[in-house]
């Protein structure tokens, strides 16, 4: 039993890193920018398709892969940002149906594209590693890590450089921030398309542990913006402790309770927080 | 303007006397039963501000409780019906009050409504001894409905399902265009535009909300029973996000600022479709295109476009001039 439960909290961790990485993509897009990103699903989709296209289809090497749909999806998010979410910035439902129309756009183009049947991608680092009687896929345990590694570089670099006082400046108030000499406009965007490119970042890693199909990004965005909220919007760290208190909820929640239930307890988690605690559990402000 | 709609009422009275096909019906049948959903959401959303999420849950809740109280409890139609509108009523009151108490409001009152849709259509899907999971339900049976001097008849055949369709939509409209028109409708104007200012001049924004989401829900349940039945098919795709965003779509398409707006989005959406011969997927994506096209090029929507364009003509500007003074036009 404790194995058992020793191994979900593990399997918890990691599905947990991939919830983190779209919450920090929700949090710094909405906390920033006042843009709800609901399309990061979509983006994360079309990471995935990207990378499993390039390495099983084309036959690159996986980690050029990787670096090409984080690109590709990095492109898309700035045609969608200049097309789209530039009309949008003053209008909070505006830009949150935008994106929900535009989630419909990209998942049937990516239907159509690559059609309905979920893809598996071959195994790109075999292996497993044996901790103490639990065994962990080398894979599973490397793209927690390069996650991990990815949202606290975010994070660092919100606290500690320009570009992240700049941002919490914009945050807080626009009009002094641009008056301050902060590119407004550019940082907006900006702040868009580096939340899209962590969502691809994440569904291009996603495709080597799991089978892909077109609407999985749907799943995980509901996730990324329950563990934002359950972290307090604003907080990119936080979103990722979110992330993994999700999932390793979920994990474990999955052994005592009905697993098919499993979705509804982030959903209630969700309603709880924000009833209780709005400014979520790291939140500093309301 | 009051002759205009006796005479669309009266056309489309006598329509299937005049149209045989049942083509053209169907597509009119379909936007008569999606208008009432979409007139309604459109109550909650376009006149009181609030993007609900919970308008397929709605839906689809009360299909399978008419369902269940019809197979499991022998109850007619009618008494089905009822008791389904009944149960979406209490369920949106316990949620209308957990989010307004709490003052949820636009992306946080979104997500909560979507988390309580999600949750149902969870339910839904997995409670398989009673909703038979994601296969369905097929209700074979035709419903019986009796009507005081019309006496028992079965709700089948093309005419028959028109005229429903038809006065059901009369029905929502004839009730949101009263409660907007009265003071109901003014309080609901005011939270739309600016809702501390409206508990500031004493509007109890809470109450108002709760109502607004309250008569929403209960016409979406009535759309969903219908839908379902004129369909004969029950699934948990009813409860599910996208047909939420087919509403949605609906409403800004036709134009939100007014009550019939919707059913011009409703027509448009379902006629598309069924004229252009589009697959699954094409279809979602023009959803999605034209959800995207209406809010950045179109905002007012077919409905408020062609009332502007209209108000322009210089025969009916005259009238529209001495309507357009009275204060009301802000309110909508």
């Amino acid at each position: 039993m404790t194995q058992l439960i020793l191994g979900q909290l593990i399997n918890g961790v990691i599905v947990g890193t991939l919830y983190g990485i779209v919450a920090a993509g929700i949090t710094l897009t909405f906390g920033i920018t006042g843009i709800v990103n609901f399309a990061l699903g979509a983006f994360m989709t079309l990471g995935a398709y990207m990378s499993w296209y390039l390495t099983d289809r084309v036959g690159l090497a996986f980690p050029l892969a990787v670096v090409l749909s984080l690109l590709a999806t990095m492109v898309a998010g700035v045609v969608a940002d200049q097309a789209l979410f530039r009309h949008t910035r003053n209008n909070l439902i505006n830009g949150l149906l935008v994106s929900i129309g535009l989630i419909s756009v990209m998942e049937a183009g990516i239907l159509m594209t690559w059609t309905a049947t979920p893809q598996e991608m071959h195994f790109v680092l075999p292996g497993v590693l044996q901790v103490g009687g639990l065994v962990v896929p080398k894979m599973k345990g490397l793209v927690a890590l390069i996650l991990l590694a990815v949202v606290l570089g975010t994070y660092a670099a919100l606290t500690r450089t320009w570009i992240g006082r700049a941002a919490f400046a914009y945050a807080q108030n626009p009009e002094a921030a641009r008056l301050m000499g902060v590119r407004t406009r550019l940082l907006q965007s900006g702040v868009f398309v580096y939340s899209v490119g962590l969502a691809g970042l994440g569904g291009a890693l996603y495709a080597s542990l799991y089978s892909i199909d077109a609407g999985f990004g749907g799943t995980y965005v509901l996730k990324g913006i329950e563990a934002a909220i359950l972290a307090g919007i604003g907080s990119v760290g936080g979103a990722l402790i979110g992330g993994i208190l999700l999932g390793v909820a979920e994990a474990i929640g999955s052994i005592f309770l009905p697993a098919a239930y499993k979705d509804a307890y982030g959903l209630v988690t969700l309603v709880l927080i924000l009833l209780l605690k709005p400014a979520g559990l790291f939140g500093d402000r309301k | 303007m009051r002759a205009l709609q006796v005479l669309a009422g009266l056309l489309l009275l006598l329509l299937p006397q005049v149209v045989r096909s049942d083509f053209v019906l169907t597509i009119f049948i379909f936007t008569f039963i999606l208008g009432v959903a979409a007139v309604s959401f459109n109550l909650i959303f376009g006149f009181t501000g609030q993007l609900s999420m919970f308008h397929a849950a709605a839906f689809g809740i009360s299909a399978y409780v008419t369902q269940i109280s019809m197979t499991r409890f022998a109850i007619p139609f009618w008494g089905s019906l009822g008791c389904a509108v009944l149960f979406v009523l209490v369920v949106s009151m316990i949620i209308g009050t957990i989010c307004f108490r709490y003052r949820l409001k636009e992306f946080y009152f979104a997500v909560v409504t979507l988390a309580f849709a999600e949750m149902a259509r969870l339910v839904v899907l997995n409670w398989n001894s009673v909703t038979n999971g994601s296969l369905g339900i097929a209700l074979i049976d035709k419903p019986k409905l009796w009507l005081p001097g019309l006496g028992e008849f079965t709700l089948a055949g093309t005419s028959t399902w028109y005229y429903v369709g038809l006065t059901s939509l009369a029905f929502t409209l004839f009730v949101c265009r009263r409660v907007l028109n009265s003071w109901v409708g003014r309080c609901f104007g005011a939270i739309r535009l600016n809702d501390e200012l409206a508990s500031t001049l004493g509007i109890n924004v809470f109450r108002y909300k709760l109502l607004a989401f309250a008569i929403g829900n209960a016409f979406a349940a009535l759309a969903g029973v219908l839908y379902a039945w004129y369909i004969g098919y029950l699934e948990p795709d009813y409860l599910s996000i996208p047909q939420s965003l087919a509403f949605i779509s609906m409403v800004l398409l036709g134009g939100s600022g007014s009550v019939v707006g919707p059913v011009v989005g409703a027509l448009v959406l379902t006629a598309l479709p069924h004229i252009i011969q589009l697959s699954a997927e094409a279809r979602v994506m023009t959803y999605g295109a034209v959800l995207i096209f209406t809010i950045l090029l179109l905002p007012k929507g077919i409905w408020g476009t062609a009332a502007v364009l209209l108000k322009r003509l210089p025969i009916a500007g005259r009238a529209k001039a001495a309507k357009s003074s009275a204060p009301s036009v802000e309110l909508r």
